[in-house]
């Protein structure tokens, strides 16, 4: 027995108790095919569709999806590696007959295929690095994860995607095998640790977006519906970049003046999409999701602003120059009233960032001054922003350890004296007050502290309270 | 100051903090809450400050969350349970908003107050914010609803139990998903408050369509129900609805869901009874022990001795230790590093000859384990397989795992077995220890890595401590002084350490006769930090020794390191000397 320790048992193996090719035991974790859909033992080449009868074609390609509907074991390359070609040359063919054209398929071939498609690609996807109790080890490996049957499943999306976009395609009919179960299975694939399959999914949803109009609002829902488990649940999801290029291109096209429902996805979805560590993930996509939403509607920049205001991130930098880096795409597309209505709380925030020890944040933040009509806007608000920003100017002067942000701040500071010179005096003199107050302001708050705490206590004895 | 004689508004003054940018000042002002509210008294507290907080809740989270966290606490303030009712509108407020760090802190907040409202007011108030929130516009009411209706419900009249019992099935078959997770996990808490009728009819027929969802995020929280309802139910009841679930769920698609269950299922066993038990939940569970993916694999595993503790021994060896036994040479090593964590509790369960034929072959493979979680794993138990076959038959193979842990190159590993070492002494005793395990003891002082060195003083204290000081004298203390003239100074300071930590347990005498000669002779090393350690070291064994040796010895040599020329020597020198004059002082 002690002898066995070495030995290990190699579970996949499980996966085909027979020797059959075939998985088609119920087990946990495998799809399951109807049997009686399965032509019994081994799987053969068919004809191709050309050396048969037109007329036969049809049946031709309802027994050539049943070969489709088999599933193999891709983590062992050398099993059924005859089989495992037939599926694929047979999977060809399938494509090729749907992209040439060479006849409609009929409804009922429709709803095979479709329910062939199903069976490949949904499966509950493998656990996900962070959920793997082995993840140590992976997370040293930077390779993304390759899904072991995509040999396969590419050319099943494939299919699909085909079987999408032909022209051929009647909605009408087509809806009722694409319908909201599966687009709602088809989302649940963007978890998927595959990038080439994410590739896929998000082309295929983005036809079907186009093409199906009944499922518009159902899709925009079920993507909320993600984005709100990810934001507020799990914070782990591996396809938000992709759903948000759907989505880019969903809101270039939505029709001015825009939708309430729009709006409020804005404002419950994308803005709180700001929040999670993961954010440099999607970032560029959400940007321009955000930026998108701006540009046709600007008086949604403060709006906006504000909501980066309120996810502003404390302590993580490179989240924070990510934020900068959008803040002035949005500036760039904001106008004087709405930039008046957020302008306080922006600059308190531009404020603490110039001060940022970080030299790369404080450094962006200063590049904001390099686009003119944000050094528009601040000169014909300066009376409102100088005072809030030049405590922050003051400190980096007296002790910002970076040279360059050194720089940067006299620049500032010489470009504010220069525009306005008696308000720039008047701000030092109020800032001078401000220094010289200090102490004795947090003196007084300490005191009013005090004598609250001792009221507190002689009330206490008043009214016989226990705590 | 003149503004002391000023009256005091402290509701404005909180306004007033609250306005102030700096958010740790805001935090602040909310967690004296309670300061602000017993100066203002409870009547003002109820009219004043509570309808001031209700609109005040467009601050950032962090605020918000402290001011959910505070007001649950709030009773005492407003008057007492009578005035409960107060408390709640800011609440229902908190409820609603976007973080769910505040929601969640805010539903905890409400059912602390009302699980001491009075009745009538429980109707009045609480019952019709739990139907606002669950018919709130936005998911997060919605969300929020799902927790309170435990606490609503019991005093309800009638019809409103027939209205909160409708509502609750709503929010089961509500449109989003996070709601319906939310009653899916409230759903155990919630069954256990309604009436056994209702739970039949009603609750059961919730309870089928979550378990039915299509989003296996939510089927996986019914799962979590199934053990909570089993519970609940008469046995026949059970085997009638819940089993066939819970038997679906072990089969179901999603790993999640499955794993799930691998968790759960033990749990289920007693509510069944034993004949379905063996006839369905057995077969169960040895699929999820064999499942194809390692992560229920490593859940099944982790509730093994859980789940045969139920079972009687017969079923245990025939069903699940052939799994065991497979299990222990799985191609996951985190399988098998949980199997060790658990395994070792079976022995009691099948008993002595079982443990030997069987189960010892399975520790012995485990303890070979080229894995060193999973031998770590065993010797941590190794406790409880002592009580049952002894230590002797046990103790061939495990010395070689503990030298070759000993040894790991990984620090964090070498960190655990030493960390057992007290309890294996414990367990071996003296005459086993003697011979083997002292040299790696000693071993350890000398590693390369801090943390090791650490632990391995803490651990020579830790054997002193077991053996006493007469085995300490013959089997520690000599090889530790021994050290002391190591070339590198990290391990003289290692030494200096253990010092200071065996004096306590060797006593004055021992103390005085064979440590302190040892440290005042490193008062003359010639590195600085080995110095400034032994006015540290001199200074925690001062109140050990007796007055005159401190007087004749020790403060002599603190005087001399209080004039060294390194700085930092001089400070801890002087730092001994007058913590040893407040001793005097005191004295």
């Amino acid at each position: 027995m002690v002898s066995t320790s070495n030995v290990v048992v190699n579970h996949a193996s499980r996966t085909a108790p027979a020797p059959s090719v075939v998985n088609s035991a119920p087990q946990p974790g495998g799809a399951v095919i109807d049997p009686t859909a399965l032509p019994s033992g081994n799987i053969d080449p068919l004809p191709p569709f050309r050396d048969v009868a037109v007329s036969d074609r049809q049946l031709l390609f309802l027994r050539k999806l049943q070969i489709c509907c088999f599933q193999f074991d891709f983590t062992d390359t050398l099993k059924s590696v005859r089989e495992k070609e037939i599926k694929r040359q047979t999977l060809l063919e399938l494509i090729d007959f749907i992209q040439s054209g060479s006849g409609k398929i009929t409804e009922n071939n429709q709803e095979e295929m479709i329910k062939m498609i199903s069976v490949n690609i949904f499966r509950c996807l493998p656990p996900a690095p962070h959920e793997n109790s082995g993840s140590e080890m992976l997370e040293i490996e930077e390779e993304p994860y390759a899904e072991p049957a995509w040999p396969h499943l590419h050319l099943v999306y494939e299919l699909l995607l085909r079987y999408v976009v032909s022209s051929d395609t009647d909605t009408k009919i087509a809806k009722r095998y694409i319908d909201h179960s599966f687009v709602l299975k088809l989302l649940d694939l963007f978890d998927a640790d595959d990038p080439r399959e994410r590739e896929y999914l998000k082309t295929i949803l983005h036809r079907i977006y186009g093409k199906f109009m009944v499922h518009r609002p159902f899709i925009r829902k079920a993507i909320n519906n993600i984005f709100y488990r990810f934001i507020y649940e799990t914070e782990r999801h591996s396809g938000i970049g992709e759903l948000l290029e759907i989505l880019g291109s969903i809101i270039n096209g939505f029709a001015l003046p825009m939708k309430e429902e729009h709006k409020l996805f804005l404002v419950r979805a994308l803005i709180p999409l700001h929040k999670p560590k993961a954010l440099a993930l999607y970032h560029q996509q959400l940007s321009y999701c955000i930026t998108q939403f701006v540009e046709k509607d600007y008086k949604l920049a403060d709006t906006v602003i504000r909501g980066l205001l309120k996810y502003w991130p404390i302590t993580n930098c490179t989240k924070e120059l990510l934020f900068l880096g959008e803040l002035e795409e949005v500036l760039e597309a904001t106008q004087s009233a709405e930039f008046q209505r957020c302008m306080v709380p922006l600059f308190r925030q531009i404020g603490r960032c110039l001060n940022s020890s970080h030299s790369q944040v404080a450094e962006r933040a200063f590049f904001l001054w390099k686009n003119d009509h944000i050094v528009s806007l601040i000169a014909q608000n300066r009376n409102v922003i100088l005072p809030i920003i030049f405590e922050p100017l003051e400190k980096n002067v007296q002790s910002h350890w970076n040279q360059a942000v050194h720089g940067l701040t006299i620049n500032i500071r010489k470009m504010f004296l220069e525009m306005d010179f008696e308000l720039f005096e008047e701000c030092q003199k109020q800032h001078e007050e401000m220094e010289a107050r200090a102490r004795e302001l947090e003196e007084q708050r300490e005191l009013i502290w005090k004598r609250l705490a001792e009221a507190a206590e002689q009330r206490k004895g008043e009214d016989g309270i226990t705590v | 100051m003149a503004m002391i004689d000023e009256p005091l508004y402290p509701i404005a003054v909180l306004i007033d903090e609250l306005k102030n940018e700096d958010i740790q000042l805001r935090l602040n002002s909310i967690r004296r809450l309670s300061t602000i509210a017993r100066a203002l008294g409870e009547e003002r507290t109820r009219k004043e400050l509570i309808p001031f907080l209700s609109e005040n809740n467009d601050d950032d989270d962090e605020v918000l969350l402290a001011m959910a966290e505070e007001l649950g606490v709030f009773i005492p303030y407003v008057g007492g349970v009578e005035h409960a009712n107060v408390l709640l509108p800011p609440l229902e407020t908190l409820c609603s908003v976007e973080e769910t760090c505040v929601r969640d802190k805010a539903v905890e907040s409400l059912c602390r107050i009302g699980a001491q409202m009075r009745e009538p007011d429980l109707v009045e108030s609480f019952i019709p914010l739990v139907k606002r929130l669950a018919g709130g516009e936005w998911f997060t009411a919605r969300v929020s609803s799902c927790g309170l209706f435990h606490i609503a419900y019991p005093s309800a009249p009638e019809t409103l139990k027939t209205e909160l019992r409708a509502l609750y099935s709503q929010l089961c078959q509500d449109d989003m998903p996070m709601v319906r997770r939310s009653a899916a996990s409230n759903l155990g808490k919630f069954a256990a408050t309604v009436e056994a009728a209702h739970l039949k009819a009603d609750i059961m027929s919730i309870f089928e369509d979550l378990t039915q969802d299509d989003q296996d995020s939510v089927r996986l929280l019914a799962v979590e129900g199934c053990a909570a309802l089993g519970k609940l139910l008469e046995p026949q009841d059970c085997v009638a609805h819940i089993l066939p679930v819970i038997v679906n769920f072990s089969q179901d698609k999603s790993w999640r869901v499955r794993y799930m269950v691998a968790n759960q299922l033990y749990e289920l066993c007693e509510a069944v009874g034993p004949e379905p038990t063996r006839s369905d939940l057995v077969p169960a569970y040895v699929r999820l022990l064999r499942d194809n993916e390692a992560e229920v694999r490593i859940a099944a595993a982790g509730k093994v001795t859980k789940f045969c503790r139920i079972l009687n021994p017969e079923l245990a060896i025939q069903h699940i230790l052939p799994c065991v036994k497979e299990l222990s040479s799985d191609s996951s090593q985190h399988v098998r590093s949980a199997l060790a964590s658990v395994i070792m509790g079976m022995a009691p369960v099948l008993g002595k000859d079982a443990t030997i034929d069987q189960l010892l072959p399975i520790f012995l493979s485990l303890l070979k384990d080229e894995f060193p979680d999973v031998r770590l794993n065993i010797i941590s138990k190794l406790d409880q397989v002592n009580q049952v076959i002894g230590i002797d038959l046990l103790s061939q193979s495990l010395l070689p795992a503990i030298v070759e842990l000993a040894e790991d190159r990984h620090w964090r590993v070498r960190l655990a077995i030493i960390e057992y070492i007290p309890l294996l002494a414990s367990q071996l005793g003296v005459g086993f220890f003697d011979d083997k395990l002292g040299a790696l003891c000693m071993q350890w002082l000398k590693d390369k890595v801090y943390s090791i060195r650490d632990a391995a003083a803490n651990n020579v204290k830790r054997l002193a401590e077991e053996f006493g000081p007469d085995w300490a004298m013959q089997h520690i203390i000599p090889q530790v002084l021994d050290m002391i003239n190591n070339p590198h100074y990290l391990y003289r300071m290692t030494i200096l350490h253990a010092i200071s930590l065996l004096a306590p347990v060797m006593g004055s005498e021992i103390t005085c006769s064979k440590l302190l000669p040892v440290v005042i002779n490193a008062a003359k090393d010639r590195v600085p930090n080995i110095k400034f350690n032994v006015a540290k070291v001199l200074q925690s064994l001062t109140p050990i020794v007796d007055q005159s040796v401190v007087d004749k010895t020790i403060r002599p040599c603190l005087v001399e390191l209080s004039e060294d020329p390194d700085v930092d020597v001089r400070f801890f020198a002087s730092q001994a000397l007058q913590a040893s004059d407040q001793i005097m002082m005191s004295s």
